[in-house]
């Protein structure tokens, strides 16, 4: 049997953008797969978080191409956004109202119809396990809950691709367990390609199966984890972090941070 | 849960699916927050009963006719039409900037038309519920009914909510362009406008050097208008139809205006001030 040929979600080559006489963003090409998990990594200031904004079209690019489930950008941005989910851990839902009254909106957005759209809600918060939060006020939602809901908003449309934003800051263990357990489910569940950014090394390599890391507004390195961190010389993708940043720590060094977390 | 997403997935280029979402979103917002009542209910409500007994005092000191009364009531009553529409979608969009919502809608396929027009229809909805404040109040205190202006009152409407709209676009770019600095604009403008459109006077009232400008804008043609009818007169078409030319070059021009500052928003990257 033939292996049915495998779709791209998301085109961008040759994106730049400056701010001042600061070049953020200086030449990323990126391609994604249907249901592909990235991640996009690199320290502060590597130009993630402006080619995200650039990705999803909040941000005009200088110079460059996007191309979202085959809807160029800006022109076709509106029906780009039909095919995207985006979550941001930063990012809070309109206070005023409930965590239903919102999502329903958001599904209003998306073409719902109001019947389907709060079918849609009900249906998402019981997927990730927070139905019970479905009349609470959402400024009373708790960084964890806030990031659940998140993602019910994001995948309401049932997403070719979901761009996550450091989805799971400052997170308790157990909530960016749950964060990332949900997350898988949805890329395995419905086959939606995943673009994640996170400075947590080792959530990246649980929840993608292939990193970007970004340095100096371009791509520095794109391949497996593994890949990368052979390529760099490191044991994983902490090292490369560290040697992107500029601090280049010696493997027995990082060990030695390991090890009263592992003994821990 | 197909036809589900089929029927999601089917997007038309204008969705008034979507435009009634953001009425909706802002109908939430408004029956949460007390505070927003004062634009609908209290300051109508001490607007008219201001300049309705300043218009009956003067009226008793000067031992005349209670005939200035009707010219204050009206002018503020029909001031408050240019303010509803104004201050509604000016106030609507600083509640996405406030709730730091903004970077969540852009990622939607909500498009800026509908969510202008959403705001725009939300806008109509508090003006209807204001201009009922004021005419009750009007009413029931002054024995004023703005109806007594008769059918010119149609035009005279619907020209200040097209200017009051304009004026919402213009704040609404210099929100984009400057961030939250720039949002005392919202009230400022307006008042701007009651203070230079002979809102209560005739341009001759206004001091020499600002005629001009009070001149060129076409809420002062309307307002006079206004007084004309008020005063049994015929309907001045001409002044109703320089006003209305107006009132479609100032849109126009907000409009050209506010795409431009999205633009430069996109282009310079402000969303993060939202985020």
């Amino acid at each position: 049997m033939e292996t049915p040929p495998v779709g791209i979600v998301l085109e961008a080559s040759g994106l730049v953008k400056s701010f001042a006489k600061v070049r953020a963003v200086d030449g990323v090409d990126l391609t994604i797969a249907d249901g592909e998990r990235v991640a996009l990594l690199g320290p502060n200031g590597a130009g993630k978080t402006t080619t995200l904004l650039m990705l999803l079209g909040a941000v005009t690019p200088d110079a460059g191409r996007v191309s979202l489930a085959g809807h160029e950008l800006p022109r076709g941005r509106s029906a780009a956004m039909g095919e995207v989910g985006f979550v941001a851990g930063y990012l809070p839902f309109p206070d005023r109202l409930r965590v239903r009254e919102a999502l329903s909106l958001f599904a209003g957005f998306y073409g719902f119809s109001r019947r389907d759209g709060d079918a849609a809600v009900a249906a998402g918060l019981e997927r990730f396990g927070v139905g019970h939060l479905a009349d609470r006020m959402c400024m009373e939602l708790s960084s964890g809950q806030r990031t659940l809901v998140g993602i019910v908003k994001a995948v309401l449309a049932r997403p070719h691709l979901l761009v996550l934003d450091e989805p799971t800051a400052s997170l308790d263990p157990d909530v960016a367990f749950r964060v990332r357990t949900g997350l898988l489910d949805v890329a395995a569940e419905d086959g939606t390609a995943l673009l994640v950014t996170s400075h947590n090394m080792v959530e990246v390599e649980r929840l993608t199966e292939r990193v970007v890391f970004l340095a100096g507004g371009r791509v520095a390195a794109d391949g497996s984890p593994a890949e990368v961190a052979e390529r760099f010389g490191h044991g994983d993708l902490e090292g490369v972090f560290l040697h992107l940043a500029g601090t280049v720590v010696a493997e027995d060094q990082l060990a030695d941070l390991d090890a009263p977390r592992e003994a821990g | 849960m197909t036809s589900t997403l089929s029927s999601a997935r089917a997007r038309p280029s204008f969705s008034w699916l979507r435009v009634r979402t953001v009425v909706r979103r802002h109908a939430y917002v408004l029956w949460r927050s007390p505070h927003r009542w004062f634009d609908i209910v209290v300051w109508p409500l001490f607007d008219i009963l201001l300049w309705g007994s300043l218009g009956a005092f003067v009226a008793q000191e000067n031992d005349a006719s209670q005939a200035g009364t009707p010219y204050l009531l009206a002018g503020i009553m029909l001031f408050h039409v240019l303010f509803q529409s104004q201050i509604a979608v000016s106030t609507g969009f600083m509640e996405e900037t406030w709730s730091r919502n903004l970077l969540n809608m852009m990622t939607t396929p909500l498009r800026e038309i509908e969510y202008v027009v959403g705001l725009a229809v939300y806008g109509i909805g508090k003006l209807v519920a204001a201009m009922a404040m004021v005419c009750l109040t009007a009413a029931a205190f002054y024995g004023f009914n703005l109806g007594t202006v008769g059918w010119g009152l149609v035009p005279i409407v619907g020209i200040l909510l097209v200017v009051g709209w304009a004026l919402s676009m213009l704040v609404i770019g210099l929100l984009l362009r400057y961030g939250q600095s720039a949002e005392i604009l919202a009230w400022a403008s307006t008042f701007l406008i009651l203070s230079l459109s002979g809102v209560f006077n005739p341009v001759e009232a206004i001091p020499g050097p600002l005629q001009p400008f009070s001149r060129i804008l076409p809420t002062t043609h309307v307002f006079g208008a206004a007084r004309d009818l008020l005063a049994g007169e015929p309907a001045p078409w001409s002044d109703l139809g320089v006003a209305a030319l107006g009132a479609l070059v100032l849109a126009a021009l907000s409009m050209v205006f506010v795409t431009r500052k999205l633009a430069q928003f996109r282009h310079r990257g402000y969303v993060t001030r939202y985020s």
